[in-house]
């Protein structure tokens, strides 16, 4: 790795000003690692939630689809489709609100809104077996199941997300900044040990040549 | 009873009814490709409208399009043969089909559906032919020009009224139930041209079977959460066992069993037998799930069909008649939830707790 040594000021107050500057980069790098395990947690937390809730949503579209087929086993496909041409229709509206989390990282909070309400039946009960108010019932659970499983993989891809830049800066700490760190201070610290060197023995030559002076005048 | 009138027409009946497939025959379709139960319905009685596919696509829906094809030819034939009361009761019996017709027509209008996608859902029927169904959709703007289109039938005078309901509440179902109120008000109607044993035979089948939609509708309304009020203006009122006060008991019912023990008390006091069997076999069962309690009413159906055609003497009556088109229904009926099960992957255990056999 190569570090650009032009630029620094092989100085005393340099070499404190960038010891002060390891230690605190040395501290934020402790954090990010709690920061990251602390995320990694959630995020397994919300993997956990996942599987169970992607279970619960395919097993009700499956049964919601099965329903579904066995009405247009009963009454005929045909007929089926033409109830659902002119079926009530009900409109669905994601509501989006967001809920603090981990790290005060903010999370989607997402609600499935019925935004018209029936009342009565769907369908005309003389001309359609009840399986179908049980299929459009369970599509119903399976659409709020939808709306949870999405609000799930949202937070997962925020979480994903955060962990990567975080991860991101503790590797740009540890192998970029300190490493420069600790060449800019070694460097300091050996030319200040230089110049050290340098005026020791300018000290002493000035003496032996004081010495000498002293020899011949004496 | 004059049983000479149905000797061009019985002859015709037991020779379609040795066409019926037995049940075992029924059940071994289960879970065979939809190829396989297209060739086996080959060599029976729905040859030529499976045949007449030819190069289309074989489907649930093309053969179930064949299936009530057949069932629709059928019944135009043995009505050709039948006596004049027996036809006036069969052409009622052909309105439940001609509704579907009108049904898909307003259906597909109030979707707007262009004439071509319209057709595919038409099922041509009695009066309502493919090309009078096609004028009606091209002639019409909305359901209302369809209503118009129809006022040379009985269907457009009674859809009328229906309408301005349906313009007040715009439910578009209100129409589809007063169309079925009035095809079975017409069907009951014509069974008080019978007299003597055809008329108990008529009134007791075709009263089952307005029993059987009233209790289903009944069950479905109180699952739903629908209040009495509104439940009332789904009902029949036609049928000799289960009046208004039986069915207002019958509502008042909290839950499915309660609403079993009204029902067979009210057909004990009725001394309604065949009602009596299948409201008891249903309470015995102790029962939640609607699918299968709509699938033992149906069973119900069929099981009183069989036992009237063993109860009275065939042939000189019209239980036999009635029998066989109950019969046929619903071997339609079966392997149509047979093909649609196959398509769908629907486990073969699954769709044989569906058959009404």
């Amino acid at each position: 790795m190569s570090v650009e040594l032009a630029s620094v000021h092989p100085t005393r107050l340099e070499l404190l000003r960038l010891k002060h500057r390891k230690s605190m980069a040395d501290g934020i790098v402790d954090i990010l690692k709690k920061e990251v395990d602390a995320l990694t947690l959630t995020l397994f937390e919300l993997i956990k939630k996942r599987s169970p809730l992607r279970d619960k949503m395919y097993a009700t579209l499956r049964e919601a689809f099965t329903l579904f087929v066995e009405a247009e086993m009963i009454s005929g496909s045909k007929r089926i489709e033409e109830a659902s041409l002119v079926a009530q229709r009900i409109d669905f509206k994601i509501s989006e609100e967001t809920e603090k989390g981990v790290l005060g990282l903010l999370f989607p909070v997402f609600q499935l809104v019925e935004e018209t309400q029936i009342s009565g039946l769907r369908f005309n009960p003389l001309d359609t077996p009840a399986n179908l108010d049980k299929s459009s019932s369970k599509i119903k659970d399976a659409l709020q199941s939808v709306v949870k499983f999405a609000e799930i993989e949202e937070s997962v891809k925020i979480l994903l997300d955060i962990i990567a830049v975080k991860k991101r800066q503790m590797n740009r700490l540890q192998f970029k900044i300190l490493p420069e760190l600790d060449t800019n201070i070694r460097y300091i610290e050996l030319i200040l040990e230089e110049t050290e060197r340098q005026d020791s023995i300018r000290v002493r030559v000035l003496q032996r040549k004081r010495k000498e002076r002293a020899l011949k005048h004496g | 009873m004059c049983a000479w009138k149905y000797k061009q027409v019985m002859p015709r009946i037991t020779v379609e009814k040795l066409k019926l497939l037995e049940p075992k025959r029924i059940t071994n379709l289960v879970g065979m490709s939809l190829n396989h139960i297209s060739s086996e319905l080959e060599k029976t009685s729905y040859r030529a409208e499976i045949c007449e596919l030819g190069t289309k696509e074989l489907s649930s829906i093309s053969l179930e399009e064949a299936l009530l094809k057949n069932f629709i030819k059928t019944f135009e034939e043995i009505m050709e043969f039948s006596p004049k009361d027996v036809r006036l009761l069969l052409s009622a019996l052909l309105m439940k089909f001609e509704t579907n017709c009108v049904k898909a027509l307003l259906r597909t209008k109030e979707a707007n559906l262009s004439v071509e996608e319209s057709m595919n859902y038409v099922i041509p029927a009695g009066r309502l032919s493919e090309a009078r169904c096609r004028k009606i959709l091209e002639n019409s703007e909305n359901i209302g020009d369809i209503i118009d289109s129809l006022s040379d039938t009985e269907y457009g005078p009674m859809l009328e009224k229906a309408f301005e309901v349906y313009l007040k509440d715009r439910i578009f179902y209100l129409l589809e139930i007063a169309l079925d109120r009035y095809v079975y008000h017409r069907i009951w109607r014509a069974t008080g041209n019978f007299w003597g044993l055809d008329k108990k035979i008529a009134r007791t089948v075709i009263g089952l079977e307005i029993d059987s939609i009233n209790v289903k509708t009944i069950l479905r309304c109180k699952a739903m959460g629908i209040t009495e009020p509104q439940i009332r203006r789904y009902l029949i009122q036609e049928s000799k066992v289960f009046g208004e006060r039986e069915l207002e008991e019958a509502i008042r019912g909290s839950d499915i069993q309660s609403i079993m023990k009204s029902l067979l008390e009210s057909s004990k006091r009725a001394m309604a037998r065949d009602h009596r069997y299948i409201f008891t076999e249903i309470k015995e069962s102790h029962i939640t799930s609607l699918t299968i309690l709509e699938t033992l009413l149906d069973r119900g159906l069929v099981d009183t069909n069989l036992r009237i055609m063993k109860r009275y003497t065939p042939y000189f009556n019209i239980g036999l008649l009635l029998a066989f088109f109950n019969l046929k229904w619903f071997e339609v009926k079966n392997l149509r939830a047979i093909l649609r099960g196959t398509e769908a992957g629907i486990p073969p255990d699954r769709v044989k707790k569906l058959l009404i056999l």
